[in-house]
């Protein structure tokens, strides 16, 4: 596997999907959080500082008045006191008169700009190579004679409020760590538990006998619900596949054992005899109980190969007039030779289809066969235009409405009467499916109930819609393999109408 | 006025430091100064200079202690007043030459602080220093000094000798005629560590401007040094002493009988000498090496038992350690908090609001002449150049 194929989404575990979209965005949660702590917590700490240089310069402006023809302030110590903290700052004040001119102080002080809010306003900056927060109040004296401006500055150096901030961001973070862990904690539980029934899932499929086909029982989710019931259907369809299977075999097998057990009887009495002609009468009619067992076992071959779903033979553009007429030519002698009429009927234009020609010549040749075997005294075989369409009627005895769909099963026994294989429906259908060709079988002279006759139609798809009927009869694809269920007739009439409609009407077919 | 006058103009902070130039080229090396020199006597030498405001009895069981326990340290202590000390250090502020200043000027060394031109220094000794002897970990103060009243012995057999603020009081009050000239202080106007105990003193009580009032009613001498007050009490000339530095009244008063020396009962400011290690200092380890030294159980031990500096450390008692003090006075104690209240001190304009404030309840009852005079050049002929700005003088102890 390559590596971008390793990567791609397709492949991740569904267990990292769930680790990766809910725990990225919680990292990127976690990340606004902490940077929102950060910046609130040094928010606080400034806004609860500032509070001291804003009672520092209120307390320090209360003292300052006029005397000696000058600003005169006597400082009070508790002024600046009040702005060293646990932490010890240092601490900074001036006095500036109206026209920013120094009064009094231990350090030149920079002003600030006038903030919008209140007599105050705050800024962090350097001085002399410190960084400091430096408070500015702008008042003016208030007495009967003067009202001048001044300016009281005070600054503290940021070791408390530094401290204070990161308090406070210590404690946020300690709670958003908490917070955290506990979502990474419950999201790995809730996915873990989230995705237990489908190991449970998992686990019941690997630890099933491999032979068996029963379906899956145990309770799971809805969205696994579902999947179960598609397995289960693919389950169910493969036991009738099995079925199907194993009844064809063990019919083939019997098949080919009554002749094999005739041969092996005849032989044995024409041992006991000493008379050459009864000898030469015994190899004739073991000659042609072989003939058709060989015909019979190239049958079951070209079915078989039929129902192969790896093996699927090119197609190619097909004249169906001249299909028709090529292969009602090379039997008419010998259906004539049976009494039974054969006939053929082709519209004045061209049909072509896109098919396997032996194949089609086959289908043709087996219902051909059919008619003749059940008893057909005329067999027409029609071409259709629109849409393009092989049919094959015969005025034999039919086959009840009930029995269609079960005669397109191999060695279907109804009757035991003709002398056919049993297979000829049951290849036509499976070429029929190969083709994505529309089978169905009805009544061909409905106005004789006694001998209504059977008419079996080959509808093909136009050439124009052809992959989405594909794609349509996709379902009805899936049983290919399988010549015909039996277990459970409801599910196949859904899947017929949905693709082939196969009806048969015959009182039997040869043994 | 004249007083005020003189104080506007030195009152900008800038002009001085502009004053600081001046003050180097003209108070180059004051005349008590002394430098004490130690050389090393094992390995390479470490050299270490200090700046000090103590005078070599007191100084020199300190530095031979140091000597002792670091011989390898080339050691040289000059000793300066606190206002040169400031002024120096002021000077020298972009590259030292001093590594450890050690100063009773608090507010002139909190200053020095303040404006970050201490380094701090953290190790086990400093870490464990008492909250309230340090100012983060770049000033400490290491001595426990009471300010203290003497009184000469022969008083006490006419009149009670006052224990605390309030008997000086009454004592001033009911006796004032007695007591004419006979009183000795600090002068505020004249010293800084006169201006300390004056500020610190209105903040604990306002009664002390009652004291301040009975001081000038009986003519209360004023001195700039507490050597110079020990001496006129020692001659007779004073019968009282009030905010006497306490470390050198002690060992005065231990040789010389006819003193007794009082630490006011119901409240007794404490100066601490503070020591700070120079931001950039050219020896930083060594001056770390001295800190820790000077702040080690065996040299407070050293400073309560050889000195009257007083200890600090909280682990040590008996005579001369803030322990026994505080156990003798309780919470009469009131050591000079370390903190930028010190700074409110050093403001020009509260500086001269107080001292008038302090002028007009001494002179409440007679007033001085000098203030009719309204003369600047007369002014300036009785206050020296710098006092405006001044830091305490350098305190002289007694001879030995």
């Amino acid at each position: 596997m390559t590596l971008p194929g390793r990567w791609h989404l397709s492949h991740l575990s569904l267990y990292r999907r769930l680790m990766i979209w809910l725990l990225c965005p919680l990292a990127v949660l976690v990340a606004i959080m902490l940077l929102q702590a950060w910046f609130a917590s040094r928010e606080a700490a400034d806004r609860a500082f500032d509070r001291l240089l804003d009672a520092a310069s209120l307390s320090i402006a209360e003292q300052v008045r006029w005397q000696q023809n000058r600003l005169w302030m006597d400082l009070p110590p508790s002024a600046l006191e009040m702005l060293a903290t646990d932490a010890s700052e240092r601490v900074f004040y001036a006095l500036y008169d109206a026209h920013g001119d120094f009064v009094t102080g231990n350090r030149s002080l920079p002003s600030l700009p006038a903030s919008d809010s209140g007599q105050m306003s705050y800024g962090t900056v350097t001085s002399d190579g410190m960084a400091v927060r430096l408070g500015v109040l702008r008042s003016r004296l208030e007495g009967w004679d003067r009202s001048d401006r001044f300016e009281v500055r005070v600054a503290q150096t940021l070791e408390g409020r530094e401290a204070l901030a990161n308090r406070l961001f210590l404690s946020s973070l300690i709670n958003i760590v908490i917070i955290a862990v506990l979502a990474v904690a419950v999201v790995l539980l809730s996915a873990r538990f989230a995705l237990e029934p489908l190991t449970r899932l998992r686990r019941a499929i690997r630890q099933r006998n491999p032979r068996t086909l029963a379906p899956l029982e145990l309770p799971l989710p809805r969205e696994l619900a579902e999947l179960r019931r598609a397995l289960n259907e693919l389950l169910a369809r493969m036991r009738r596949v099995r079925a199907n299977q194993e009844r064809f075999i063990g019919d083939a097998s019997h098949q080919l054992r009554t002749p094999l057990a005739g041969l092996s009887a005849r032989a044995e009495l024409a041992l006991r005899q000493t008379d050459p002609a009864d000898w030469h009468a015994a190899l004739t009619t073991m000659h042609d109980t072989v003939t058709k067992t060989a015909r019979l076992a190239g049958q079951l071959l070209s079915l078989t190969r039929l129902n192969n779903p790896e093996a699927t033979p090119a197609r190619a553009p097909l004249s169906l007039s001249a299909l028709a007429q090529r292969v009602v030519r090379e039997s008419y002698t010998r259906y004539h030779r049976r009494g039974v009429d054969l006939g053929v009927e082709l519209p004045v234009d061209e049909v072509t289809v896109s098919a396997t020609d032996w194949q089609l010549e086959e289908a043709l040749n087996n219902l051909i066969e059919n008619a003749a075997n059940y008893g057909a005294t005329q067999v027409t075989v029609r071409v259709d235009m629109a849409p393009p369409r092989l049919s094959v009627e015969d005025d034999g005895p039919g086959i009840p409405e009930s029995q269609r769909l079960l005669v397109l099963r191999p060695f279907h026994r109804g009757e035991e009467t003709g002398s056919g294989t049993g297979l000829g429906l049951a290849i036509v259908d499976s070429i029929a499916r190969a083709h994505d060709i529309h089978l169905s079988l009805r009544d061909a002279r409905p106005d004789h109930p006694a001998r209504p006759g059977l008419c079996v139609e080959l509808g093909f798809l136009d050439d124009s819609n052809w992959h989405t009927a594909t794609l349509g009869t996709a379902s009805a694809r899936d049983e290919a393999e399988c010549p015909e269920p039996d277990t459970e007739p409801a599910e196949d009439a859904q899947s017929t109408s949905a693709g082939a409609t196969r009806r048969g009407g015959n009182d039997g077919q040869e043994t | 006025m004249s007083m005020s006058r003189l104080f506007a103009i030195a009152g900008a902070g800038h002009v001085v430091r502009r004053w600081v130039v001046i003050s180097l080229l003209t108070f180059a090396m004051p005349a008590g100064a002394a430098t004490l020199h130690y050389a090393a006597t094992t390995g390479a030498p470490q050299p270490l200079t200090l700046y000090g405001v103590l005078d070599p009895p007191q100084v020199e069981p300190l530095l031979d202690a140091f000597h002792r326990q670091h011989p390898d340290v080339a050691l040289t202590y000059y000793n300066l007043d606190s206002m040169t000390l400031h002024q120096r250090v002021l000077a020298e502020r972009e590259s030292p030459r001093a590594d450890v200043v050690l100063s009773p000027a608090m507010p002139w060394q909190y200053q020095l602080a303040n404006e970050g031109l201490s380094s701090p220094v953290t190790s086990a000794t400093t870490a464990n220093w008492p909250r309230w002897a340090r100012w983060r970990h770049e000033l400490f103060g290491f001595t426990f000094e009471p300010i203290v009243m003497v009184y000469r012995r022969d008083l006490a057999s006419r009149l009670a000798p006052p224990k605390s603020h309030a008997e000086l009081l009454s004592l001033l009050e009911a006796h004032g005629h007695e007591l004419d000239g006979r009183v000795v202080t600090y002068d505020p106007r004249r010293s800084g560590a006169g201006y300390t105990y004056a500020i610190e003193d209105a903040r604990i009580s306002a009664r002390y401007w009652d004291l301040v009032e009975a001081l000038g009613r009986s003519h209360a001498a004023l001195e700039t040094t507490t050597s110079a007050m020990l001496k006129g009490l020692s001659d007779g000339r004073y019968w009282i002493g009030y905010n006497l530095i306490g470390s050198y009244a002690q060992a005065y008063v231990e040789t010389h009988p006819e003193l007794a020396m009082v630490v006011p009962r119901d409240y007794a400011l404490v100066l601490q000498r503070l020591a700070l290690v120079s931001r950039n200092a050219p020896h930083p380890a060594t001056a770390r090496r001295f800190l820790d030294f000077l702040l080690s159980r065996s040299t407070q031990h050293l400073l309560a038992k050889q000195t009257t500096l007083g200890a600090v450390h909280p682990g040590i008692e008996g005579p001369g350690t803030a322990a026994s003090l505080r156990e003798r006075l309780g919470d009469a104690i009131r050591p000079v908090e370390i903190g930028p209240g010190l700074l409110a001190t050093l403001d020009t304009l509260k500086r001269q609001t107080l001292l008038e404030q302090w002028q007009q309840a001494f002179d409440s009852d007679s007033p001085l002449p000098a203030d009719d005079t309204d003369v600047v050049p007369s002014s300036t002929a009785i206050t020296p150049r710098f006092p405006a700005v001044s830091a305490p003088s350098s305190e002289e102890p007694s001879a030995p």
